[in-house]
Parts: C-alpha cells; structure tokens; sequence
C-alpha cells in the first residue's frame, strides 16, 4: 500500500552539494524511527519519476540542493506557491530536471500532495566530488532534524 | 534589401553548458551554423578509478536520471566479461525486462513531455496538461508502467540497487511478474492513443531527409537493446562490441568540447532510428502494424522521424516483455545468485539506450578494483551528426523567419533525444 507520507531526496551524488538532499534522506532510512506511514525515496537525478512518486500521497516532503542567494550551507523550508523557479530549460533534452514544473504538471493532472513541503538546502560547492562541502557538513544533523520534524 | 540572420540559442548552467544553436547568415550567405555542445559527465570514469567491481554499477547509474538501468546494466556486462562469468538465461531475461522498463519509460517521456508540445502548438508539458488532458494521461499512464517495470525487476524507480554482476541481489516474484504483465496488457491501449495521435500530427513534422549512415545493436532474428554485435546500415560487417573503439572513432572538434565520432562517413547516427533501420524485419506484430500506421519504412533518414521510431519500440517492447513474463513464469523463478570470483583483467559492455548505443569499457586489478574506465555515450555520438544535419538543413529553410528556423533545428535537436546537463539537479528559484 501506498504510504501516506513521502520524504522524496534529490540530486546528485557526485556532484558534492548538490546531492545533499540524497543524503539527507539516506541518513533517515538508515537510522530507522520514522512513524508508520512514512515512506523515504532516493530518486537521484530521476526527474520526472517524482511524478509518479507524488501520487496518491497525503503529504510529500522534498529536498534537494537549491540555489536561493543564502549563505552556504543555509536552509529553507518552503512550498510550492512560495518561490517562482529561475531555471532556463532549454527543454531540448528530457534530462533538464525542474522540480518546480514537476509539482505544477502534478497539480494539472489531479495527482499532487495536497501537503507538499520542500527543504531547500544552498550548496557551497556543486563540482565533481564524494563530499559534502564543510558549510553543509557542519549542519547536516540540523538538515536530517528538520526533514523528521516536516514528516513528523 | 539586406537580410541578417542571427540566432544563438545560448545557455549555460553554473556547473554543465548546454548545447547551443548559433547561426549567422548574411543575405542569404551562411556564415556560422553550428551545434555547438559541452563535453557529457566524463568525471564519472575518473570517479570509478579505484572502487571495487561490485560498487561500479551503483556509481554509473547516476549518470543519468533517466537512463540509470542502461548504465548499470552497460557496467555489470563489462565487469562479467573482464571477470569471464556467464550469467543464467534467468537473470538474463530479467536484465533484458528491467531494461525494457527503462525504454517505455524513457521513450513515452520524450514523445510525450518534449516532442507533443512542438507537435500541437504548445511551450512544454505543463501547459498541454490542459490543453490535451487525454494525450498527457496517455503519455503518463505509459510511462508509468516504465517506472513500475524498473521498480520490480531492480528495486527501485530509478538508479537500480538489485541489479549485479553475476545476478540478481534480489529476485522478483512470479506474482510482480504477473502483476507486470496485467499493467503491461493495460498499458498497450494508451500507448496506441499516443500512437494515434501523434499519426493525425504527421504534417507538423519537419519533411527533411539527409542521407545517414545508422549505427545499432544487431543480433538477427532479434530486434535487440541488450545483446548483439555493432551492425551499420554502411556495410555488412558486424562488430564485436570489444571492438567498439574502432567504430566510434572518437575525434576533437574546435567547436565542442565533447568528443564526437565517425566510422564509414564524418558522423553517424544512434538511437531508435537507427535501431528501426537495421532491424525493423524482426519486429513484432503490434510494432509492425504501428510502424505501417505512421508509414515508416527500413531506410527512412529524416532525423525528426526518431520519435516516430520510439512510438514503434514503445509497442514492441511492451510486446515482447509479454512473451518475456510469460517464458519466465513458465518456467518458474528459481532462487540463484552467480558467485563472482575478481580477477585482473578488461571487459566491455554494450546495451542499446534508448538515445542510442552505449558503450562501457573497464579494467580491474586482481582484487576486482577498477584500474581505468571509457564510457561511449549515444548523446556524444549524435553530435557529428546533428552538425551535418544543420548543414543540410539550414540553407535549405534559410529564406523563412528566424524564428521558424530557430524551432526547426531547437526540434531538430530534440528529436535525437540527447542527454545534455542531466548530471545536475538543483532548484534555483526566488522567494515570491
């Protein structure tokens, strides 16, 4: 059955900070205690398969790397109706991701959250690599606490 | 009177560029015309370098969101062929229907999400969503199954987890198999809506042909994505995929930073087309009987017909994964896990994309850890191509308005279904 709450984790894991939002929700996963009902997705780089993660849930909490002129490291939680996307898709391939049209074909088509939160999360250092950038080390308990507590 | 032409579709994200269309014509002389495009995520051979054989193919199925299964799969057959295992006829077909997950998928979203909007009028997606409810539920209830197909058979709905090299970490079901094969059954209706609608929509349809070389998978009586030798609509040779290197030719090119390819002319062509070119005489009936509804035919070489050509693949393989769950619940799921035993050594691995071929190619020490890695994408493939499209297509549309010319080589561009900036996820937004 489908769960009630989805924790959806985005980005990419090799590109330092901007696969934060994976992390995040790795570090839940693994570290179990998430009321019933709950479920956690690591869907990458997946793009459009948040669709399909979205659907016929109750409440979806999104994170993922988001440039939003914050100090590095800084985070934001936030809806939908709250940011307008800046993001320039030249849409010649399907790989150009824009979480922010995702959520809206969503809304058309009948099939988004009536909850929907995202916790965005300013990267430092988006550049080939395994790590996360100091800035986002530092605070990343604060990350995975502010993700439980929206799922919560 | 003087007439200046000058288009520069051009972008750059902080991490990754785009590809970008740069045309400059001065009454009615071509001065540039160009594609010009960024070097694909080649940091990913370097990050492998050093990591165990059995961690490769969860690394590489980040390089791309959408093609993860692809990657992974490219990855496990190099490593199987550097190691010498040779996997069940099991796990083989299960490979091959997860993979066939992946082409519906990846197929319906590129009809669907980005060639339906040029056809009927529209910016993207989101606006046909109320323009053409039916088609876009059409489109999703397709890609859907995808998505499904790609969760049961490797776990998850994207970048797999259950598939390894000599096997499976886990096995599905007879009964996911059977719930599969219920929403494949269901899916085939859409997927003709689809098919049907974009058959009434042929006359927007760019009528451009440009004589190709096709370059796929072959593996008569076959219609392949996952086994075969490299075949050429230039000639009868086939190629072992160990052979690729000498196919793909790779070369610098002063406007790209991507490395383009060449074998028997100075580019050729990846993808559905070419897979439909070379093999369309092994289709299945379903797929036959679409390809006759569009009018597609063995030696079509108008590039803007690829998505034609995905419409076909997306019947044929819901056909075939048919058979496939069949076969496999005929034969039972038997409980096995291929013990992997490293050695030094260099494999290849090939599978089709839906974009086109791929190549992946590594070497290991004795202790299973990767030494070096080459990975071919189909998207660096086409880029040649798309050039000599341009230069066909650009002096012959040169007397329309720049803005038609602009939409004619951005669909252009769009019909190749390339992998461009799909490393990169990030929200950028501003708070309203």
């Amino acid at each position: 059955m489908t769960a009630d709450t989805v924790i959806i984790g985005l980005g990419n894991l090799y590109l330092r900070d901007e696969g934060v939002g994976v992390r995040v929700v790795r570090a839940l996963s693994e570290r179990g205690g998430l009321p019933e009902g709950v479920e956690t997705l690591d869907l990458g780089t997946g793009g459009l398969t948040v669709l399909h993660a979205l659907n016929g849930r109750r409440r979806a909490v999104i994170v993922d790397c988001a440039m939003m002129g914050e100090a590095p490291g800084a985070w934001r939680r936030f809806g939908p109706d709250e940011v307008q996307s800046r993001k320039v898709t030249m849409r010649y391939s399907l790989h150009e991701g824009d979480l922010m049209q995702t959520l809206e074909l969503a809304r058309k088509l009948g099939e988004c959250p009536a909850d929907v939160r995202i916790i965005g999360i300013q990267p430092e250092r988006v550049e080939p690599g395994e790590e996360l950038s100091p800035a986002l080390q530092e605070r990343f308990e604060e990350y995975v606490r502010a993700v439980a507590e929206e799922a919560g | 009177m003087s007439r200046t032409i000058d288009i520069n579709v051009h972008h750059v994200t902080r991490v990754e560029g785009h590809g970008n269309i740069v045309v400059r014509a001065k009454d009615g002389k071509i001065l540039k015309n160009e594609w010009q495009v960024p070097e694909a995520p080649r940091f990913f051979e370097a990050m492998v370098r050093g990591k165990s054989y059995e961690d490769i193919q969860t690394i590489v199925s980040r390089i791309c969101g959408i093609c993860s299964v692809t990657h992974s799969l490219a990855a496990i057959k190099a490593i199987e062929d550097a190691m010498g295992i040779e996997v069940s006829e099991q796990t083989d077909k299960l490979r091959i229907l997860a993979h066939y997950g992946e082409q519906i998928e990846s197929h319906s979203l590129h009809v669907g999400y980005l060639v339906a909007p040029d056809l009927l009028g529209q910016k993207s997606v989101v606006p046909l969503a109320s323009s053409h409810p039916d088609v876009v539920k059409a489109v999703i209830a397709v890609h859907r199954l995808g998505n499904t197909m790609m969760e049961k058979l490797s776990g998850r709905k994207t970048h797999p987890v259950r598939l390894v090299p000599g096997g499976f970490a886990k096995l599905p079901s007879a009964d996911d198999l059977l719930d599969l094969r219920g929403m494949l059954e269901k899916a085939i209706p859409p997927a003709q809506a689809v098919a049907a609608t974009v058959a009434g929509l042929l006359d927007k349809i760019p009528d451009f042909d440009r004589d190709t070389e096709y370059i796929a998978l072959v593996k008569p009586p076959t219609y392949p994505f996952y086994h075969g030798q490299i075949g050429s609509t230039d000639t009868d040779e086939l190629v072992p995929v160990q052979e690729f290197e000498r196919v793909i030719n790779e070369y610098m090119t002063p406007q790209s930073t991507a490395k383009w390819t060449r074998w028997h002319r100075d580019a050729y062509a990846v993808g559905a087309l070419a897979r439909f070119n070379l093999n369309a005489d092994h289709l299945l009936p379903l797929a036959v009987e679409t390809a006759k509804q569009f009018g597609l035919k063995k030696g079509c070489c108008n590039p803007y017909w690829n998505s034609i050509a995905q419409i076909v693949e997306i019947v044929q393989v819901i056909e075939r994964s048919i058979q496939l769950i069949d076969e496999r619940l005929k034969a039972g799921i038997e409980p096995e896990r291929a013990e992997v035993t490293p050695r030094a050594g260099t494999g290849t691995g090939c599978v089709e994309a839906p974009r086109g071929i791929l190549f992946h190619k590594y070497s290991f020490d004795e202790t299973g850890h990767c030494t070096g890695a080459n990975i071919s994408i189909p998207t660096n493939q086409n880029h040649g191509n798309i050039q000599k499209d341009f230069e066909s297509l650009v002096p012959s549309i040169l007397d329309r308005e720049q803005d038609d010319i602009r939409l004619l080589m951005e669909m252009l561009v769009r019909a190749y279904d390339p992998c461009i900036s799909c490393s990169t996820h990030y929200l950028d937004v501003e708070f309203v």
